[in-house]
């Protein structure tokens, strides 16, 4: 009888036996990639710090798994956080960390890397480390620790997490990741200490290194001065940037068996947003908007759903429907897509140039919910937050789902927007209310009913938005306004879905923080914390208990409007807008005047040095 | 139409994937492989699939199957074969495919390994001591009290250094007969100070048919 290799360990095994799910914690799934590791110089442990059906639903690190494993003599392998019952039983058993395909723990890697995708998973970053017997802070770790590092786009303002990495990526990882593998292979090869490993690094385009540059604040709290501490290093790190046809995106995907949150095939058909809403940080610091050609992405989505046996294709981008050639990529992939049994879903539609022929192109195999993002409930507010949609458009869209046979419909709406009233809440009720109403005013399939969900979330504050400067609204504020909403609502057709604020603050707070915050995080993971995101372990008491014991007031980060002038604490991280534009769209917000998206007329925001040429040909006509 | 059925071995961390999550990754496989299987017809047509006498979480095998349909005129086992075991996800290798023989109705008994640290013995020697060994077996209709020593009056063991092995056979019928899980076993001699489960292996090394020949 052939041995099949057990990669099991008897802890291991008595871990499995006592957790939920045991399938999340075994690797093993199609589409992995497998090496042997004495013939490897460049092991990477890719951490996401969330569950595995979340990190599994995760694009990016696909992309860079494919990327890193392309290199023979590179292993690029996954680590997730356990969930409580396993990380329980990891601890009593001593466990380390371990990465899914070697089973290897986290400290026989060279490059220990974490994805931070939201702020609330920071805590969840220093369990990982925790977890595998790692140093938290980059200053306690030297060269035999594995380089720490972190990428996403929380790292616009690296500074809250700044103490516990060794280099951090500003921007897009596919070019920067490998070219800190090279370098990271270089150093072990010439015996490098970490000084001079980080000083090699901090020359990639898009490396941070945070221990080369001192921060010192004024009287009040506010930061005075963010500057490197050793020369060669950059004042400002700018971002890293490709161009979206130089990279074929994924033909093949480590397919989970435990079920992801998305489990289906997706392509990304561009990458940045031509709209500048205000609020929105995605839609700034990714820009500029690049497409990728309908030929590339037709030929690649084909070869992934062949290679992964998925039945489900979604197109996903910031906006989708904002690629110039959509009808084409939507033609490319309807010539096969029928016979090969794959349907098509495009999740970020935009009701402002929702067409009939959009919706009989990804409507062919299934139908499902539509959403638009609708933001605000009146046309002032929308235009303070630059969304430009208006009620005509939203009826537009409505009709032609309705027509198409569409009998629920989603929208998004934010609260606590600047220059927010009480009008602008009822708005939102009197939106929802509008579109019922259109509903029944057409002919619709007898005794059908029409759903509209309301979903509201609560607005916060980021970086690099024009609204970076305005001060979140405070939890009570917020309540009475959920609370006038749903006093407005008068329909049984129509839902209203809200969270409680108490994690947006904490939100809020690490968005605009600066680097004494980690010493915050630090204290509340040692008191507890961790999977701040679900509701259940989120504990808002503990958070406000290690302020108070590292005498940082959380007030002062969301609840503070910024001066225009201010040193902020990401002021040496160039995203690519410029200083000067934030102000003046901030400054046009006040005032509810809208700017044009990008492709029609550039408003000098700066990004387009990025690419070196201007963002798009004006001398055609685009629109 | 021919039903053809796939042999596997489904071994290390292989054995914590569920039913469930081994018919969407067989479905999927089987799809990729472009293997000339049959599908179900109607509105939303899949791959007919059916596994015989699925596992527990966490217990191995070296005689799973699972049963697909062609309507190929003939099929080729060892290309079949070759198709899908390079999809295959790590730990489940596959065996032999090849035209069902028996209908999974036919399945009688099941043969399993198992594996105990060899401070298990006691626990062991105190259940062959016993008269009565009453479990209580879970079923879809609730609670239900068994008794072991009528299928098992005594389980004879081999000690080899720190382990000990033991041969069982159980009944194992698809659908309405009786079925024993060897966690059974095992639960119960955990009662009599008996290692845990999680540190017995339990592999399955055959299932017989009634007449008592491999099911195949
Ligand atoms: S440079 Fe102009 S076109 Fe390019 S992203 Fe900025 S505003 Fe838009």
């Amino acid at each position: 009888m052939p041995e099949v290799v057990n990669t099991i360990s008897p802890k291991l095994r008595e871990a499995l036996g006592q957790v939920q799910k045991p399938g999340r914690y075994t690797g093993g799934e199609p589409g992995c990639t497998y090496k042997d590791k004495s013939e490897v110089d460049v092991r990477m442990a890719f951490c996401f710090p969330d569950t595995y059906e979340i990190g599994m639903s995760f694009l990016g690190e696909k992309i860079l798994y494919e990327l890193l494993n392309r290199h023979e003599n590179w292993w690029c392998e996954r680590a997730f956080m356990p969930w409580t019952d396993m990380k329980a039983e990891m601890e009593r058993l001593g466990i380390p960390l371990y990465c899914l395909e070697s089973k290897d723990p986290l400290t026989d890697f060279d490059i220990v890397g974490f994805s931070l995708e939201y702020e609330l998973c920071y805590t969840n970053v220093l369990a990982m480390l925790r977890l595998s017997g790692i140093p938290l802070r980059a200053a306690d770790r030297d060269e035999r620790w594995p380089l720490i590092i972190a990428g996403g786009p929380c790292v616009c303002n690296a500074e809250p997490m700044a103490d516990f990495f060794d280099i951090m990526q500003l921007g897009e990882g596919e070019q920067m990741l490998q070219d800190i593998c090279a370098t990271v292979e270089q150093g072990k090869k010439l015996g490098w200490n970490k000084e001079t490993l980080l000083l090699a690094l901090a020359k990639i385009p898009g490396v941070y290194v945070p221990s080369f540059y001192d921060v010192r604040y004024l009287e009040d709290g506010r930061v005075e001065s963010i500057r490197p501490n050793r020369p060669g290093v950059p004042e400002r790190v700018t971002k890293a940037i490709i161009n979206m046809d130089d990279y074929t995106p994924p033909e093949n995907f480590v397919v989970p068996m435990v079920g992801a949150v998305q489990d289906r095939a997706s392509v990304e058909v561009l990458r940045g947003c031509v709209r500048g809403c205000r609020f929105c940080q995605a839609g700034q610091i990714y820009r500029p908007f690049r497409e990728r050609s309908p030929q590339l992405i037709s030929d690649s989505a084909r070869v992934l759903c062949h290679n992964t046996g998925y039945d489900e294709l979604s197109l996903t981008s910031l906006s989708t429907s904002d690629h110039s050639r959509l009808e084409d990529i939507l033609d490319g992939l309807n010539s096969w897509a029928e016979q090969d049994h794959v349907s098509l879903s495009l999740p970020s539609l935009r009701v402002d140039n929702f067409s009939q022929s959009l919706v009989e192109k990804t409507t062919k195999v299934r139908k499902s919910g539509l959403t638009f993002a609708a933001e605000a409930g009146t046309q002032r507010l929308r235009d303070v937050i630059n969304k430009n949609v208006t009620w005509e458009q939203i009826e537009r869209g409505c009709r032609i789902a309705f027509e198409e046979g569409y009998t629920s419909v989603k929208l998004y709406f934010m609260m606590g927007l600047p220059t927010e009233t009480l009008e602008d809440i009822k708005g939102i009720a009197d939106t929802a209310q509008k579109v019922v109403d259109l509903y029944y005013s057409l002919d619709h399939a007898k005794g059908k009913g029409v759903q509209v969900t309301c979903s509201v979330a609560c607005f916060v504050p980021k970086p690099d938005t024009p609204f970076q400067f305005c001060a979140q609204d405070r939890r009570e504020t917020l309540r009475e306004k959920q609370k006038y909403l749903l006093s407005c609502v008068h329909s049984r057709k129509i839902k209203v879905n809200y969270h409680d604020s108490a994690t947006s603050v904490l939100e809020g707070v690490f968005a605009k923080g600066d680097r004494r915050l980690g010493k915050v995080i630090e204290t509340a993971f040692e008191n507890g914390a961790f999977f701040d995101t679900w509701e259940e372990y989120f504990d808002f008491d503990r958070w406000q208990a290690a302020f108070a014991a590292c005498g940082l007031d959380p007030d002062f980060y969301n609840y503070r409007p910024l001066g225009l002038d201010e040193v902020t604490p990401w002021s040496h991280l160039d995203v690519g807008v410029s200083h000067g534009f934030l102000v003046r769209e901030y400054e046009k917000a006040l005032r509810a005047e809208t700017t044009q998206p990008c492709n029609r007329q550039c408003n000098g925001c700066g990004a387009n040095k990025l690419l070196g040429g201007p963002c798009f040909d004006y001398s055609q006509d685009l629109l | 139409m021919t039903t053809v059925r796939i042999f596997f071995e489904k071994r290390g961390e292989a054995a914590y994937i569920s039913l469930l999550d081994l018919q969407r990754v067989f479905h999927r496989l089987l799809k990729i492989s472009g293997l000339p299987v049959w599908y179900t017809l109607g509105f939303n047509p899949h791959i007919y699939l059916s596994f015989s006498c699925p596992l527990s979480l966490g217990q191995e095998s070296i005689c799973e199957s699972c049963e697909v349909k062609t309507e190929a005129p003939a099929v080729d086992g060892d290309a079949w074969a070759a198709a899908l075991q390079p999809l295959m996800p790590r730990g489940i290798r596959i065996l032999r495919v090849a035209p069902a023989q028996d209908k999974p109705g036919e399945i009688a008994s099941a043969e399993y390994a198992i594996t105990m640290p060899a401070s298990s013995a006691a626990a062991l020697d105190a259940y062959n001591e016993r008269t009565g060994a009453p479990v209580v077996k879970k079923t879809k209709r609730g609670q239900k009290t068994l008794e072991l020593k009528e299928y098992l009056p005594r389980v004879e063991y081999q000690l080899e250094g720190e382990s000990l092995h033991f041969t069982l056979t159980l009944p194992s019928a698809s659908g309405e007969g009786v079925n024993l899980n060897p966690a059974l076993l095992l639960g119960f001699l955990e009662t009599l100070g008996g290692a845990p489960a999680w540190q017995c292996t339990v592999l399955r090394t055959h299932l017989y048919t009634k007449n008592g020949k491999d099911f195949c």
